[in-house]
């Protein structure tokens, strides 16, 4: 019955056309100099490009000159062996955009000898994306996880140092009254005793410790940002006011004025007026401000002495979201940066300057105490814009 | 205790930590008494009745927050401070003891200058009431 059915269905080509022509996924031939000789017209759905604009084409023309000796090596072994095979590869989208598609090939012989490469694709991006955005949200886990436990156990003996490095610098004072006592019992004279300790230098290596474990401090507590598990005390801020004081604060912030010379940089703000008060931590996300903005001043900078540096602080709404974007027309930033920009101790910058904790420290801030987003864009040499999204509340 | 407007009690089960608050107290002319445990110090903050205790969190045996519910019915004048090296929010039991943000002391403190700061404070305002 089912056999008799099949049958009359495929009687006429027609049938076999209309399935073909029908597919969801795309079904093409190519010649064996990668030329199309046939696309179906998923292609048009997927990749937006007319067929007259794909048949007759080589393959060459669509796929990410990176992915084509991968393609290349899968065609040419279809040939060889005539077995399967598959690879997943980017190709451009008739707008610019890049797809990532997989492909399993096979080759065929008609009656004549004449040989061709056949062909489905199935559109990949959306799984791509979603993976790569579990296997980074799953890194970025695992690599707090381990930052922040080692933040608790330094903190205390670091606790330790500075707290006696602090004593022993009070200990030589002669300002409290203690050691001016001890002294006299012991028979010496404390400031001796402290013009010994000047000259030999002692004074200034009590003075490092303190610094440099002041400095250690620094990164733990920004470490211990990894641990913090929501953010209590958010209050609701308008946006434009609340940005106002932190470019204020970054303005008059030691590093970024003689460093960065944050001062010679144009600051434009595009405020949106329509915007809601937004529920925020007022101090964590001046925090994830200041690290963006240090980092758009230090790449300013850095960048080409001829143009204007300029930052833009835009603040818009979209999809239930408050948005706020920074963006700086420095060199930008290159696709593998771009990638793990958002690791902790990720930094291209010398030691010294960078631990390449300031983005991280935003991420989880944002994600984690927020609710919400942070992405950058870049186009080398023209700037970087990152973006952060936040959950608009009802006010209660 | 004849000045006891200047007495402080640390509990702190680290030693090194226990050893340079004290130091540094005392050299502002505080009177310190500082235990590894919980349970000594809430044997005898009665009879030393201090103006300020400094607690830490994590203590063996007895918890810093029980600690300071208990000892607070046995020395009820006392102000309570947590010297902790946990980001911590306080718990409602100790909010109604009358605890604020203020009176949470993040470790490492850099600077003790802040905690004497504090202690200063409370005992200005115990020694006007
Ligand atoms: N606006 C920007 N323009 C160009 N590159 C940037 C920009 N912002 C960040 N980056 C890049 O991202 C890296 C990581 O930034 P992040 O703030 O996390 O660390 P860092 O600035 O290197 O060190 P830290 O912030 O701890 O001092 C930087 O080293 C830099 O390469
Ligand atoms: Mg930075």
């Amino acid at each position: 019955m089912v056999q008799k059915a099949t049958e009359t269905f495929f009687k006429s080509e027609s049938r076999y056309r209309m399935l073909v022509e029908n597919s969801c996924d795309i079904i093409f031939s190519l010649d064996f100099e990668g030329r199309f000789v046939y696309v179906s017209p998923a292609w048009k759905n997927i990749l937006g490009h007319e067929l007259s604009e794909v048949v007759g084409h080589n393959f060459r023309e669509f796929v990410d000159p990176e992915d084509i000796p991968r393609c290349e090596d899968a065609f040419m072994a279809v040939i060889r062996s005539n077995a399967m095979q598959e690879m997943t590869y980017r190709v451009q989208h008739a707008d610019g955009s890049w797809r990532r598609h997989t492909t399993r090939v096979n080759r065929h012989r008609d009656e004549n000898g004449v040989k061709t490469i056949f062909g489905t694709t199935h559109d990949v991006t959306e799984r791509f994306l979603f993976e790569e955005l579990i296997s980074r949200t799953e890194k970025m886990a695992m690599i707090s996880g381990m930052a922040a436990g080692m933040a608790h156990e330094i903190n205390n003996p670091l606790g330790a140092i500075l707290q006696h490095a602090q004593n022993i610098e009070r200990r030589v004072s002669a300002d409290i009254p203690a050691n001016v006592q001890a002294a006299a019992e012991v028979g010496v004279n404390l400031d001796l005793v402290r013009a010994y300790m000047q000259k030999r230098g002692i004074l200034d290596f009590i003075s490092h410790i303190r610094s440099a474990g002041m400095k250690a401090s620094e990164i733990i507590t920004n470490m211990l940002q990894f641990s913090r598990r929501s953010d209590a005390g958010a209050e609701y801020v308008n946006l434009s006011t609340f940005l106002d004081k932190v470019l204020e604060l970054a303005g008059s912030d030691y590093d970024m004025k003689k460093k960065y010379g944050f001062r010679r940089i144009e600051l434009q703000r595009l405020y949106a007026a329509d915007l809601p008060p937004i529920l925020l931590s007022v101090s964590g996300m001046e925090q994830v401000l200041l690290n963006i903005l240090s980092n758009a001043a230090q790449a300013l900078a850095d960048g080409e002495p001829s143009q204007q540096p300029r930052i833009i602080v835009r603040t818009r709404l979209a999809k239930g979201m408050a948005l706020i974007d920074i963006e700086d027309n420095g060199p930008g930033i290159d696709e593998q940066t771009r990638r793990r920009i958002f690791e902790p101790f990720f930094t291209t910058k010398k030691i010294g300057v960078g631990t390449g904790l300031g983005l991280s420290v935003a991420y989880e801030i944002v994600t984690k105490g927020h609710r919400g987003m942070i992405a950058v864009r870049s186009k080398p040499g023209k700037g970087s814009c990152f973006t952060i999204k936040l959950p608009l509340q009802e006010t209660a | 205790m004849t000045d006891s407007a200047l007495t402080v009690l640390l509990v702190d089960d680290n030693e090194m930590i226990r050893d340079c608050v004290t130091a540094y107290l005392e050299d502002e002319g505080f009177t310190v008494y500082s235990y590894a445990t919980a349970e000594e110090a809430l044997e005898l903050i009665a009879a030393i009745n201090p103006s300020v205790c400094i607690s830490d969190m994590r203590l063996p045996g007895m918890h810093g927050e029980e600690f300071i519910l208990k000892a607070q019915i046995n020395s009820p004048l006392t102000r309570y401070l947590l010297h902790t090296g946990m980001l911590y929010t306080l718990s409602d039991e100790l909010r109604a003891i009358g605890m604020t943000d203020g009176d949470i002391f993040l470790k490492p403190l850099h600077d003790l200058s802040k905690l004497v700061q504090k202690i200063t404070q409370i005992a200005a305002v115990r020694g006007g009431q």
